[in-house]
């Protein structure tokens, strides 16, 4: 293989194409993708000043000061999506293989360089970015691994379907960035890396063996985990708080405060909520009880203020965020830009899935934030340019995407 | 499967995928359905458990006010100061600052005390001091923000130091300062038997403060506000109030100024007796309700704990600290005891108008009954003897009262017979409580305080009935003499006459309570016209005041349960007697030299009944030999000649002294309308600016009537003297006079001098 045959396999994105107008997305976008995704959003925006301002005027003097940070974050994460959905996503799918280098390196990075927050000493997440502040890199490898499955997947796609070994140096790129995310003490951030790259190679048409191989194995390691004591070791106490809880049982004095502290506030304050919530802005439970309230609980918070009647509307704008951009990956021709567009849109739903059963204490306790209602700028930006990504997608459903296509491979 | 295209192949797993989302959003959806709505409540309550906090806002107790609207105990605002052991770090640079800290500013709290109190606990509250005021607060808040610097030694399992490091502990981390309530007895001691002070928790002890102490502790509220996970209390938008319902006020029967003369006699009689107590009580006849109570020696409502300087010593002899402290238990009781309610004595002589109104009642005898005591008289197998050795001869129902003759009261309770006299000693309510309004009133006790009608021989009913070996409370006496007085209606004395609320509005009053008619309206003529006689003429008449009357009969009996010589005297009496105002007793504990109540107690009742009676705006009404006897007011003679003056003046038998060289008075000493004798001494001045001229106050005990006069008239002052018209003057000794010996005042003052004498008034011996 030549080096320009290897540039153009994996990295054709380093090939200029000529005039600007070829990377340049046209068309209109999906309005009602956007018309939901402004409403979550917006939602977001308002509930995380809610449960923030308490936070913020104690740990700040200022109940505003999270909320203006977390301002400027979504300003520019919706430029970042206003430009994003005006480029082409085969400069998406040019970039795929580029994206998960990246993606690799910033991990290796952040675990040689982390930026350490005080109370949090134990966790590797955050790189230091000069002028944005901290930027988590495993937010970047979610999309990053989505670009490249969904890269591998449509240009093996025979092979893909077909033979068996073809899909495992794919799972094994997966699980390399899955391992880095877990080295840094990231158990939800491998969790979904691992979930997204499973359903990536799942819709990608790998043969069912491989997932009832696949299955087995993590069966088998789950059983191995299990008797081993690894699970009762690092998280027995977790999956015991987990499970009393579900069953309505009390908690010892320690657990109480200890492991359950946090899923046990966010349960009082969910439970506060009843049917019509005690009103917005009037949470009792982000007076400093639920630990920092605007992150991976900002949920709970919002069953406090708003009751199980929103909060279930809430759900549903993410299933129709989800749905909407099934709707639109399904009506897309080219495959990439489909299976792109479905992994963004699994990934908001996994997210937002997770996050939920995590603060209902559904699932045992791992931090998962909710996109577009917690608190963080990585996050954020990542979200909104994933958004930006389906936005561009979105402007080509109705063309004739193939015929652009084969314009493209002509220059 | 094999068929499938591509795209039907995705849209498969798409739909897969997607369901297994939907999957799961559901079981999230239904267990938030379980938590918010099926166990939503469960988790508000646990949830308002840890966010709320209920804090009890103490009512106000309720103020306690005389008959007039004085104010006798009253609370106000103060601090309690507390520690919170628990968050002391271990270090003793750390104690030792903090106990010398608080001992520096809180007055009474040593060093030592604060160590004591913090060392071994653990408690987060540990009250360092109690009824802090405003000043002593405000130093405590001063010195709050003083810190110390340590090192703290973080020590692992096995004792061995880890690390240290350097740390620094601010005062305010373990010192708090919380809300107080103190209670303040604007007249101290006056009334302390009545009025009762409360505890350091503010529950009432003794007195109306413990019998009225749900009326006047009221209901305390609660604020229940919202605390953040720091516990740090949220602003007031969080709060609940639930205001706390303030206790009502208490309007006493007792008057200030009957109580302070009550107090002020009994003072002097506990002095010039040498007893161990004087004790005294002032009634409305009419009503039941007590003006005066008092007990002598009393304590200080705002400072009961204090002992006094005998009980000090006594106290300082023990050697044990246990001995100690049980002795001062003690003498804190003996203090606060009220002896009027809740002791018993015998009543000795002064049972006898019991005795006298059962027997004219039931008819059993009238007054034309005569005796003739011989000085003793045989009892079953016993001699009783009179206190008259030589006997008073022959005597009527009348004298025998008046004389207190022993012998003849024994045929009298005899003659009675032990049906009547147990119907009467019933009647009178001598065999139950008064049921008066303070607490610990004494219960009787048949068989024990007295004798029941199956137990009574014939020598317990003949001792009964002239006093002896029975014992009563003076309450119940001086409800028993209150019926004698208002024409029969035994009353249930009471002390409370309102409740008030805050804003003085009344929301009860006491109605008096009659419990039955004892004796009809004649008999208790009669026996007041003999109690009269008593003080005119027979053992209570140094009890008597020209112009009010007094019926009363004196009293004195022995403590035969201690052996010889332990008396107590007493007195009771009414006036006026011809329309019964007040009842007032007098008991003197176990006085030395004079033991007789007609010899101690006669004259402090007589000026208790003048002054209470004169403050009540009672007319006397004057007998004509007590008018010709009267002193006259002091006409005016300034601006009138001064010749003229002179003559007149002179002429009415008056001494004059004028000062200086005008022809005209311009004032005068006495001033116009001052009493003085007839003969008394009188200065006019004649220059308005001239100085008034001045005499030494001499001493006028021991004088009779005649004698003071003439040592008055001689210094140049008027004596204006007190005493019984009907009595030999020649028996009369002045005892006492209004303004002390030594004191310089302006010649031509008045001085009260009073009289007594010592024969013909003693009912034992």
């Amino acid at each position: 293989m030549t080096a320009k045959q290897f540039r153009d396999g994996y990295f054709r994105i380093l090939r200029w194409r000529g005039s600007f107008r070829n990377y340049f997305a046209t068309g209109g976008f999906d309005g009602v993708f956007l018309a939901l995704l402004m409403i979550i959003l917006i939602s977001g925006l308002i509930m995380m000043f809610s449960a923030s301002y308490v936070y913020s005027w104690y740990e700040r003097g200022d109940p505003y000061y999270l909320f203006k940070k977390q301002l400027i974050y979504t300003a520019v994460s919706l430029v970042a999506m206003f430009i994003i959905s005006h480029i082409r996503y085969d400069v998406f799918e040019d970039s795929a293989v580029l994206a998960l280098i990246a993606a690799a390196v910033l991990l290796v990075i952040v675990l040689a360089h982390p930026k350490v927050i005080p109370g949090k000493e134990e966790f590797r997440r955050w790189l230091e970015v000069p002028v944005f502040g901290t930027f988590q890199p495993s937010e970047f490898a979610k999309i990053a691994i989505i670009m490249y499955c969904a890269w591998a997947m449509d240009k093996r796609r025979r092979e893909v379907e077909t033979r068996l070994w073809v899909t495992i140096p794919h799972l094994a790129v997966i699980a390399v960035i899955a391992g880095l995310v877990y080295k840094e003490n990231h158990l939800s951030g491998t969790i979904l890396i691992l979930a997204i790259g499973i359903i990536m190679v799942f819709l990608g048409g790998s043969k069912m063996q491989i997932f009832a191989i696949g299955f087995a194995g993590i069966v088998v390691l789950g059983i191995y985990a299990f008797a081993s004591g690894y699970i009762k070791d690092y998280m027995g106490e977790r999956i015991e708080v987990w499970q009393k809880l579900l069953q309505n049982q009390e908690l010892t004095a320690a657990e109480a405060q200890g492991e359950g502290w946090q899923i046990l506030q966010s349960l009082y304050a969910i439970g506060s909520g009843g049917l019509l919530g005690m009103g917005f802005g009037n949470s009792n439970q982000k007076h400093l009880y639920l630990p920092e309230p605007q992150n991976d609980f900002i949920y709970a918070i919002v069953c406090e203020e708003l009751g199980y009647i929103r909060a279930i509307i809430i759900m549903l704008l993410f299933l129709l965020l989800v749905f909407r951009g099934i709707y639109i990956a399904l009506r897309c021709k080219n495959r990439f830009a489909t299976l792109l567009t479905l992994g963004i849109s699994f990934q908001i739903g996994l997210e937002a899935g997770l996050n939920m059963a995590v603060v209902t204490g559904t699932v045992p306790n791992t931090g998962i934030s909710l996109p577009f209602f917690s608190y963080g700028g990585s996050a954020m930006l990542m979200l909104l340019a994933e958004m930006g990504m389906i936005l561009s997608v979105s402007r080509t459903v109705e063309k004739k995407p193939a015929k652009e296509k084969s314009a493209n491979e002509q220059a | 499967m094999a068929k499938r295209t591509t795209s039907q192949r995705l849209h498969a797993r798409v739909m897969l995928v997607a369901a297994a989302m939907v999957l799961a959003f559901c079981v999230v959806a239904v267990n938030l359905a379980r938590i918010m709505l099926v166990n939503g409540e469960e988790y508000k309550n646990k949830a308002e458990q840890n966010q709320l906090q209920d804090k009890e806002l103490k009512p106000t107790r309720g103020v306690i006010y005389d008959k007039n609207g004085t104010v006798l105990a009253q609370s106000a605002s103060a601090w309690k100061i507390y520690v919170n052991a628990s968050s002391i770090p271990d270090n003793e640079k750390v104690r030792d600052f903090i106990a010398d800290k608080l001992s520096s500013v809180l007055e009474d709290v040593d060093y030592e005390t604060v160590r004591e109190k913090t060392d071994e606990s653990k408690s987060s509250y540990v009250v360092i001091k109690n009824r802090v005021e405003y000043d002593e607060k405000e130093a405590v808040v001063s010195v709050l923000d003083d810190k110390v610097t340590y090192t703290a030694v973080k020590k692992d399992d096995e004792g061995n130091t880890v690390s240290t490091s350097d740390k620094t502990f601010k005062l305010r981390l373990a010192v708090g300062i919380d809300d107080d309530v103190i209670r303040y007895y604007p007249y101290g001691s006056l009334a302390s038997c009545v009025i009762g002070f409360t505890g350091s928790d503010g529950e009432g002890k003794g007195g109306i403060e413990a019998f009225y102490d749900d009326v006047l502790k009221g209901k305390p509220g609660r604020l229940i506000t919202a605390k953040n996970g720091r516990s740090e209390t949220m602003s007031n938008e969080y709060e609940t109030v639930y205001a706390a319902e303030n206790g009502a006020g208490l309007v006493l029967t007792i008057d200030t100024t009957i109580q302070r003369y009550l107090e002020e006699a009994l003072e002097e009689v506990y002095v010039s007796s040498q007893g161990a107590g004087a004790y005294g009580i002032v009634m409305d006849v009419n009503t039941g309700a007590i003006l005066g109570m008092a007990n002598v020696p009393s304590y200080d409502l705002n400072n009961p704990y204090a002992l006094t300087e005998d009980q000090k010593k006594e106290v300082e002899l023990l050697e044990d600290e246990n001995e100690q402290n049980e002795a001062k238990r003690g003498f804190y009781y003996k203090n606060w005891r009220n002896f009027l309610v809740s002791d018993t004595y015998e009543p000795g002589s002064v049972f006898k108008i019991v005795t006298t109104s059962a027997a004219l009642e039931s008819g059993t005898l009238d007054e034309s009954y005569s005796y003739s005591c011989y000085g003793s008289i045989a009892v079953a197998d016993q001699v009783i003897k009179c206190h008259n050795h030589s006997g008073h001869g022959y005597q009527q129902l009348r004298e025998g009262l008046m004389n207190s003759c022993n012998p003849f009261f024994i045929t009298v309770g005899q003659r009675l017979g032990q049906e009547t006299f147990f119907k009467y000693f019933e009647a009178f309510g001598f065999t139950e409580k008064t049921g008066i309004d303070l607490p610990g009133e004494a219960t009787p006790v048949a068989g024990s305080t007295y004798h029941p009608l199956d137990d009574m021989s014939i020598v317990d009913l003949s001792s009964s009935a002239f006093g002896q070996s029975f014992q009563l409370s003076a309450i119940q006496i001086t409800t028993a003499i209150s019926a004698i007085a208002n024409g029969g209606y035994l009353l249930t004395p009471y002390v409370v006459e309102k409740t008030v609320d805050s804003n003085g509005n009344v929301l009860t009053e006491k109605q008096p309570v009659i419990k039955r008619q004892v004796i009809s309206k004649e008999t208790s003529q009669t026996v007041t016209s003999m109690m009269e006689d008593v003080v005119t003429k027979g053992t209570g008449k140094n009890a008597y005041v020209a112009g009010y009357h007094l019926a009363g009969k004196t009293g004195t009996s022995e403590k035969l349960s201690l052996g010889k010589g332990h008396y107590v005297a007493s007195f009771g009496c009414f006036a006026p007697a011809y329309d019964p105002k007040i009842a007032v007793l007098i008991i003197v504990d176990e006085p030395v030299g004079y033991i007789n109540g007609g010899q101690i107690c006669t004259p402090i009742a007589a000026k208790v009944v003048e002054n209470s009676l004169t403050y009540m705006n009672v007319e006397p009404q004057y007998t004509p030999e007590e008018r010709a006897e009267l002193d006259t007011p002091m006409q005016n003679y300034a601006g009138t000649d001064l010749r003229s003056a002179v003559a007149d003046l002179e002429e009415s038998g008056y001494t004059v002294e004028t000062v200086g060289n005008g022809d005209r008075v311009t004032s005068q000493m006495p001033p116009y309308g001052v009493i003085i004798p007839k003969n008394g001494y009188v200065v006019l001045y004649t220059e308005t600016d001239a100085e008034k001229i001045t005499t030494e106050v001499p001493d006028f005990s021991g004088y009779s009537v005649y004698d003071v006069q003439a040592v008055a008239r001689s210094v140049g002052l008027n004596a204006t003297v007190s005493y019984n018209s009907s009595t030999n003057k020649n028996e009369l000794v002045s005892y006492s006079q209004s303004i002390a010996a030594g004191t310089q005042v302006s010649k031509g003052t008045a001085v009260k001098v009073y009289f007594k004498t010592n024969s013909g008034v003693a009912d034992f011996g």
